[in-house]
């Protein structure tokens, strides 16, 4: 019998799965020091949705890095316009995981994310390229 | 028989031209039909399928949002012209359901002339932002804004807390929907009447429904039934610009989802409307609704945990400057004359500025030329006229 504690269970381990899934692609910063990853609360991303990212920050050597400033800004390269909305950082979750509010994209297309890290006295930018 | 060398070089020269006489011909008669769609397009025809809407979201911000009777106390007071200074203007003068809930006219026209070209409300319940430059983010909240416009309801929020009083039907509608109308000599209860009419107000357009079209047929028919149904379904040139619509004249990528709008802002170069200063459109909207006593963290929202990611999350900057909201092309046949001012007649006209997308008066305009032929353009007005079907209101008494 499958109880609800169970069941519960299965469900984390399956968020889990799903999280080191997307946390296989990773960007890193322009100058190599960061890499960045990313869990989309909404799997598939869809276009006109507002949703979530947890965010996951790690130096080259992959230990989490907590305490950054991010920002985040970004567009469509290709029609010459910005992000629909402000996306913010509004919690630092720990383990080098930030929680990345307000996305949502309003084209199909190739987006650009360009993450601003600011870490101990460094300033570094990662650029995340989407297709929806 | 030889003939001599002219004759036959006669002959030959008279035969190849009556063979491509003939074929020309048959090129113009035979039924040559557009390519099928492939997967990709397929996908995307499905995703602009009324079939693909999503339930209507929640809107904890209205608790009656979903309430029947209070969708029918809405549905009277849309089409009261007593909620009005001068007793003659109703939501419905301007919101006319056979015009897809607009007025056929470059400005809406109440007691004085408003600003702008009236938007249709079909489909609004699924759009963050309402008005052409999204200064309001309720349906209940947008409802009030008029009522108390000197141009278009002209009215008061005491007079019209006084109708709902004076009016034994309202009054008991009211009642029972809202509980006990309060002394309306008390401060602020002709405001927290005025929300509720405004809530009422949002419950009636809540249920209006989004008509089915012959779009959503042909699509209906295109990802379930064989090819030869399907050309019964479109005429070749409705076929032929849909596949504009959804490629190379990428209006698509505005115009996406079963709404074919992605409800945002877009500086897309209209130029003012003769003698006019360009409006600054979704600029303004945003400085507007920040300061809106009625937006999402309003006292007056029955949300206790209000989360407004859209208010929270919304951009504002230069990028916004003479842009306005994705109209939804639901019923576009019907809601001429087009753009924020009513600036542009027809569809033809639209579709002659998208075509060369002229430099915006202020800000950037987004678009590029997309010098389609004079048959693309005619294709693709075809195609915008199966999007039009007709809009139900149907509510029992």
């Amino acid at each position: 019998m499958v109880t609800g504690t169970t069941r519960r269970l299965i469900a984390v381990v399956l968020l889990l799965q799903s999280s080191l899934a997307a946390a296989d692609q990773i960007w890193w910063s322009d100058s190599g020091r960061y890499q960045l990853g990313f869990t989309s609360q909404l799997q598939p991303i869809e276009i006109n949705r507002m949703h979530a990212w947890v965010v996951q920050l790690r130096d080259a050597a992959g230990t989490a890095v907590d305490g950054a400033e991010i920002e985040v800004s970004g567009g469509m390269p290709a029609h010459d316009h910005g992000l629909p909305t402000r996306p913010q950082v509004t919690a630092a979750l720990g383990n080098g995981e930030y929680l990345l509010e307000g996305l949502r994209f309003h084209m199909h297309g190739l987006w650009q994310l360009v993450f601003t890290l600011e870490a101990g006295d460094r300033r570094e930018r990662v650029v995340i390229e989407l297709e929806l | 028989m030889r003939l001599p060398r002219s004759a036959a070089i006669r002959l030959l020269i008279g035969s190849l031209v009556g063979a491509a006489v003939v074929g020309a011909a048959a090129w113009q008669l035979a039924p040559h039909e557009p390519p099928p769609w492939s997967d990709a397009e397929r996908a995307v025809l499905r995703s602009l399928s009324l079939a693909s809407l999503p339930p209507l979201p929640a809107d904890a911000a209205n608790a009656v949002a979903d309430q029947p009777a209070a969708a029918l106390l809405g549905q009277r007071l849309f089409f009261d012209p007593r909620l009005s200074g001068n007793g003659a203007v109703s939501c419905a003068t301007c919101h006319q359901p056979a015009l897809g809930f607009t007025d056929g006219l470059p400005q809406g026209q109440g007691i004085g002339t408003a600003n702008r070209h009236t938007p249709s409300i079909l489909g609004s319940a699924y759009s963050p932002w309402l008005y052409w430059d999204g200064r309001k983010n309720s349906l209940w909240s947008q409802a009030l804004a008029p009522l108390e416009d000197p141009q278009e309801h002209g009215g008061h929020r005491d007079d019209h807390a006084r109708l709902i009083s004076d009016d034994d039907h309202y009054r008991a509608s009211y009642e029972q929907i809202f509980g006990p109308l309060p002394d309306l000599t008390q401060p602020h209860a002709s405001t927290a009447v005025f929300v509720n009419i405004g809530k009422a107000l949002g419950a009636f357009q809540r249920r209006i429904q989004i008509p089915n079209t012959r779009f959503d047929d042909y699509v209906a028919s295109v990802l379930g039934e064989p090819a030869a149904k399907q050309q019964q379904a479109f005429s070749n040139d409705e076929i032929r610009g849909l596949r504009l619509f959804i490629g190379k004249a990428q209006c698509v990528q505005c115009h996406n989802g079963p709404l074919l709008s992605n409800h945002e802002f877009h500086n897309t170069g209209v130029l003012a409307a003769p003698g006019q200063l360009p409006d600054r459109g979704r600029i303004d909207g945003w400085r507007q609704l920040e300061a809106d006593p009625f937006n999402c963290f309003s006292d007056y929202s029955d949300d206790p945990q209000p989360v407004c990611a859209e208010q929270r999350f919304a951009r504002s900057g230069a990028e916004l400057l003479g842009a306005f909201r994705t109209p939804s092309l639901r019923n576009v046949a019907q809601t001429a004359p087009y753009m924020h001012r009513g600036q542009l007649a027809t569809l033809g006209e639209v579709i002659t500025h998208y075509d060369r997308a002229p430099p915006a008066m202020i800000g950037h305009n987004e678009i590029k030329a997309l010098k389609l032929s004079r048959r693309e353009r005619a294709q693709l007005e075809a195609f915008l006229h199966t999007l039009t079907g007709m809009p139900a209101i149907a509510l029992e008494e």
